[in-house]
C-alpha cells in the first residue's frame, strides 16, 4: 500500500505538486493522466525518493521511502532512459539486476523467455549495447528490467510512447496479465487516454500539481476523460 | 562559400553550447594554463639557438641541427595527434538533406581540425627561432621558408591523422605500439645503428635551403588530401561518414566473472570497470595514467630535485595514487547518466560506496606495484612511495568519496574524449588541491628541519588509521551521500 500524506513539492517558490491525501491500495492499477507540467513525473520521482519532498511524506507499506534502501527490493520502475545503464548489453543489464535481487540464472532465463513475445526477437541475443538500441527497444528493456525480482509495485512513466502499435497492444495485454496473475500494484502515467482506461482500474487526473478527478474506471470513463481534456 | 558557413556553424555550436558560460571559471583557469605553456614555448624559441649550439655537433648551424630533429617532431606530432585529435564530425543528416555539395562537407570534415589553435602552439618556438637564428645565419627568405615548412608539417600531420583514425580507428593497444615504436627508433639512434637524425637532416636541409624545396611538403599535403578524398570516395554513405572504423568487436564482451564472489559489491565493481572500458573518455584517462606513472623518470633522475622532498613526495603521491586521483574526482559523476537507475535498483548505498572504495584501493595497489622499479633509485624513494601509498589509500580515498558528493555536474560520457574537461567545475580544484598539496607542503616543511622521516611516519600513520577505521569512515560517507542525494539526482539530470 502506498500512502501519501500532505505531500508538497515546491521549486523556487512555485508549488508543482500538492497532494494532501492519497492511498493506493495493493493490487490496484493506478493511472495518472494530465497535461505537460501537471506533476506526474515529479510525483513518481517523489515515490522513488529521487527528489526531496518540500513537505509531507510518502509511505510504502507504512514505511517512509525517504533515505531508505528497504523498498528498493519491492519496487520496479522505469521512468526514462536515466533508468538504464546504457553501456551494458541488454543481457548484461538483466543479469546485473537479477544478481542484485538474488535471482538465479535459470529463473532469469525463464523470465526472459516469457518476455520473448514482448521483445519481438529484437532484443535478446543481439549483443548490442543498450545505447545502440532504438528508443522503443530501450523502453522494452527498461520495462522488462523493472519486472525482474518480482516486484510488488511497478511504476512506469508513459510506457506506451515510442512503442510501435503492435508493441503497444502487446504491452497492454501484458500489463493486464501481470495484474490478474501476479497481483502486482501498478502506477502508470500516460497521455493516451484509450490505453490508460484499458489498463487501469483507477484513474486520477492531475492539473498543475493538484488532483482534480479521481475515477474508478467504468464504461463512461473514457468519455469523461475525453470531455475533460477537450479544448 | 558554403565551407565557411559550415565552419561558422561549428563556431556557433561551441559558443552557444549550454554550459559554456556556466563554466567560465574553468575556461578562464584553462586560459591561464595555456598562457603558461605559450610562455614556456616562447622562451624555448628565444634560446633555442644557444641550446642547439651547445650540442656536440659543432660543424652544423643551429638550423641544420633543428632540421635533424624535425622528423622526430613530425612523428611525435603524429603520435600526439593520434591520441588527441578529434575526428571532425558534422551533424550530417541536417546538412545532407540541404542542397550542399558533398565535396564541401568533406572539405569541412578535413579542415576543421586545423582551426584549433592548439595546432599552432609550436609556432611560439618556431618564429622566435627563425627570427633570431635562421634569418641571421642565412637570410630572411630562408627564415620565412622555414616557418612555412613548419606550417606544411602541421597540415600534413592533421590530414594524415584524420586518414589513419578514420581508416584504422584508434584503440588502446595502438597507444602502446606508438610508445614501442619510439623506443625502437631512439634506441637505434642511441646505439648508432640507424640515424633518423641524419635522414631528417638531409631531407629538411634540402627543403629549406633550396629554392624549390618547399614544393616537396606541399606535394605531400596534396597527396595526404587525396588520400583522404580516396577514403571518402570509398565510404560514400553518411552512416560511415563521421565514424571511425569500428575497432570494438561487440562479440567479445569482457568477462569479469571473478568479481562474482564479492556479491553485490562485486557486481557494482564490475559495472564500474565496464563503464571505464566502454567509454572513450574514461579510456583516455588510462593513457594519462601511463604518463602519470612515468612522472618519476623525469624528477627522480634530476639532481636538482634530489633534496626537494616536498616535491618528490608530490611525485610519489601522483604515481601511487594515479587511479584514485584521475577517477576519484568524478567518483559519483561517472554514474550521472544512469544515476536514477542506480538509486532505484535493489542495492544499499553502503555497498555502492564500498565498491568504489575497493576499486580505488585496488587501483592504488596496482599503481604501487607498477612503480616498484623506482625503488632502485634508493631507500628514500622507497619510503616516499610507501608512505604516499598508505596516505592515498587511507586518507585520500575517504576525502574523495566524501567530497565527490558536492560535484553535482552531469558528465556526458558519450562526448569527445581527449582534452575533455566537461563536468569539471571549480569544485574539482577545491577538492584536489588540498589533497595533493597539503601533504607536499607538510613534507616540505619537515624536510627543512631534516625531519623528513618524521613527516613520512606521521603521514603513513594517518593512512593506516584511515584504513583501520574504514568501516566508520564509510558510514560517515554514506550519511553524507544521503544528505546530498537529491542535489546529486537533480544535478545529474541537467543535460548540457
Amino acid at each position: 500500500m502506498i500512502t501519501v500524506n500532505q505531500l508538497q513539492k515546491v521549486y523556487n517558490g512555485i508549488g508543482v505538486l500538492n497532494i494532501p491525501n492519497l492511498t493506493i491500495q495493493d493490487r490496484q492499477s493506478f493511472g495518472l493522466v494530465g497535461n505537460n507540467g501537471a506533476g506526474k513525473t515529479t510525483f513518481f520521482r517523489l515515490i522513488l525518493d529521487l527528489v526531496e519532498t518540500s513537505y509531507g511524506e510518502v509511505l510504502l507499506n507504512g514505511q517512509p521511502v525517504v533515505r531508505n534502501d528497504e523498498w528498493k527490493s519491492k519496487v520496479g520502475s522505469f521512468l526514462d532512459e536515466g533508468f538504464l545503464i546504457d553501456f551494458l548489453t541488454a543481457e548484461e543489464y538483466f543479469n546485473f539486476v537479477a544478481k542484485l535481487h538474488n535471482i538465479s540464472k535459470d529463473d532469469l532465463s525463464l523470465f526472459l523467455h516469457s518476455m520473448e513475445d514482448f521483445f519481438n526477437g529484437e532484443v535478446l541475443g543481439t549483443n548490442k549495447l543498450i545505447r545502440d538500441f532504438s528508443k522503443g527497444n530501450q523502453k522494452k528493456i527498461g520495462i522488462a528490467a523493472a519486472l525482474i525480482g518480482n516486484p510488488s509495485y511497478l511504476i512506469l512513466d508513459e510506457p506506451f510512447t515510442a512503442l510501435d502499435p503492435s508493441s503497444q497492444i502487446r504491452l497492454k495485454r501484458f500489463l493486464n496479465e501481470l495484474q490478474s496473475k501476479f497481483n502486482i500494484t501498478m502506477l502508470i502515467s500516460s497521455h493516451d487516454l484509450n490505453h490508460i482506461t484499458e489498463v487501469c482500474n483507477r484513474i486520477v487526473i492531475l492539473e498543475k500539481g493538484n488532483i482534480v478527478k479521481d475515477l474508478q474506471t467504468n464504461e463512461d470513463t473514457l468519455e469523461e476523460l475525453n470531455s475533460y481534456f477537450a479544448v | 562559400m558554403i565551407l565557411f558557413t559550415l565552419l561558422r556553424h561549428d563556431w556557433l555550436k561551441t559558443f552557444r553550447a549550454r554550459g559554456f558560460y556556466k563554466n567560465l571559471a574553468v575556461n578562464i583557469l584553462l586560459g591561464f594554463v595555456v598562457l603558461y605553456f605559450i610562455a614556456i614555448f616562447f622562451a624555448l624559441g628565444l634560446f633555442l639557438q644557444e641550446f642547439l649550439k651547445d650540442t656536440a655537433i659543432t660543424d652544423k648551424t643551429p638550423l641544420q641541427v633543428f632540421n635533424g630533429i624535425t622528423l622526430y617532431i613530425l612523428l611525435a606530432g603524429l603520435a600526439v595527434r593520434y591520441m588527441m585529435q578529434q575526428l571532425a564530425t558534422i551533424n550530417i543528416q541536417i546538412y545532407q538533406i540541404l542542397p550542399i555539395k558533398r565535396t564541401s562537407i568533406i572539405n569541412y570534415l578535413l579542415f576543421t581540425p586545423l582551426l584549433s589553435p592548439i595546432n599552432y602552439i609550436l609556432f611560439f618556438t618556431i618564429i622566435p627561432f627563425a627570427v633570431r637564428s635562421v634569418s641571421v645565419d642565412y637570410n630572411a627568405l630562408t627564415a620565412f621558408g622555414f616557418i612555412l615548412n613548419f606550417f606544411f608539417i602541421v597540415c600534413f600531420n592533421s590530414l594524415i591523422t584524420s586518414f589513419i583514425k578514420r581508416k584504422f580507428g584508434s584503440n588502446f593497444w595502438g597507444f602502446f605500439a606508438v610508445l614501442a615504436f619510439f623506443g625502437i627508433i631512439i634506441a637505434l639512434e642511441y646505439f648508432k645503428i640507424f640515424s633518423l637524425f641524419n635522414v631528417s637532416g638531409v631531407i629538411f636541409d634540402y627543403i629549406i635551403l633550396n629554392p624549390t624545396g618547399l614544393a616537396i611538403p606541399f606535394i605531400a599535403i596534396v597527396l595526404a588530401y587525396l588520400l583522404n578524398r580516396w577514403f571518402f570516395a570509398q565510404k560514400y554513405y553518411a552512416e560511415s561518414f563521421g565514424k571511425k572504423a569500428k575497432t570494438e568487436t561487440h562479440q567479445n564482451r569482457s568477462n569479469l566473472s571473478f568479481l562474482n564472489r564479492f556479491g553485490v559489491i562485486g557486481e557494482i565493481m564490475a559495472l564500474e570497470m565496464r563503464l571505464v572500458w566502454r567509454h572513450k573518455r574514461t579510456k583516455n584517462l588510462l593513457y594519462l595514467l601511463v604518463l602519470f606513472l612515468l612522472y618519476g623518470l623525469i624528477f627522480y633522475t634530476n639532481a636538482d630535485y634530489a633534496n626537494r622532498y616536498g616535491f618528490l613526495f608530490f611525485c610519489a603521491m601522483i604515481m601511487t595514487g594515479a587511479v584514485t586521483l584521475l577517477f576519484g574526482q568524478w567518483l559519483i559523476g561517472w554514474n550521472s547518466s544512469h544515476f536514477d537507475s542506480l538509486m532505484t535498483i535493489n542495492f544499499p548505498i553502503r555497498s555502492y560506496l564500498i565498491a568504489h572504495f575497493y576499486l580505488m584501493l585496488a587501483g592504488n595497489i596496482l599503481c604501487f606495484i607498477l612503480t616498484l622499479p623506482y625503488f632502485l633509485f634508493g631507500t628514500h624513494i622507497a619510503m616516499l612511495h610507501i608512505s604516499a601509498f598508505l596516505f592515498n589509500s587511507g586518507v585520500n580515498t575517504v576525502l574523495l568519496t566524501f567530497f565527490a558528493t558536492y560535484n553535482t555536474k552531469r558528465i556526458d560520457l558519450a562526448a569527445k574524449s581527449a582534452l575533455n574537461y566537461q563536468g569539471t567545475t571549480y569544485k574539482n580544484f577545491l577538492i584536489v588541491f588540498p589533497i595533493m598539496f597539503f601533504p607536499m607542503i607538510f613534507v616540505g616543511i619537515f624536510s627543512l628541519f631534516s625531519a623528513i622521516n618524521t613527516a613520512l611516519i606521521i603521514l603513513s600513520v594517518m593512512g593506516v588509521i584511515g584504513l583501520l577505521f574504514q568501516k566508520q569512515l564509510i558510514t560517515l560517507c554514506v550519511n553524507q551521500f544521503n544528505r546530498r542525494k537529491y542535489a546529486l539526482c537533480e544535478g545529474f539530470r541537467q543535460t548540457e
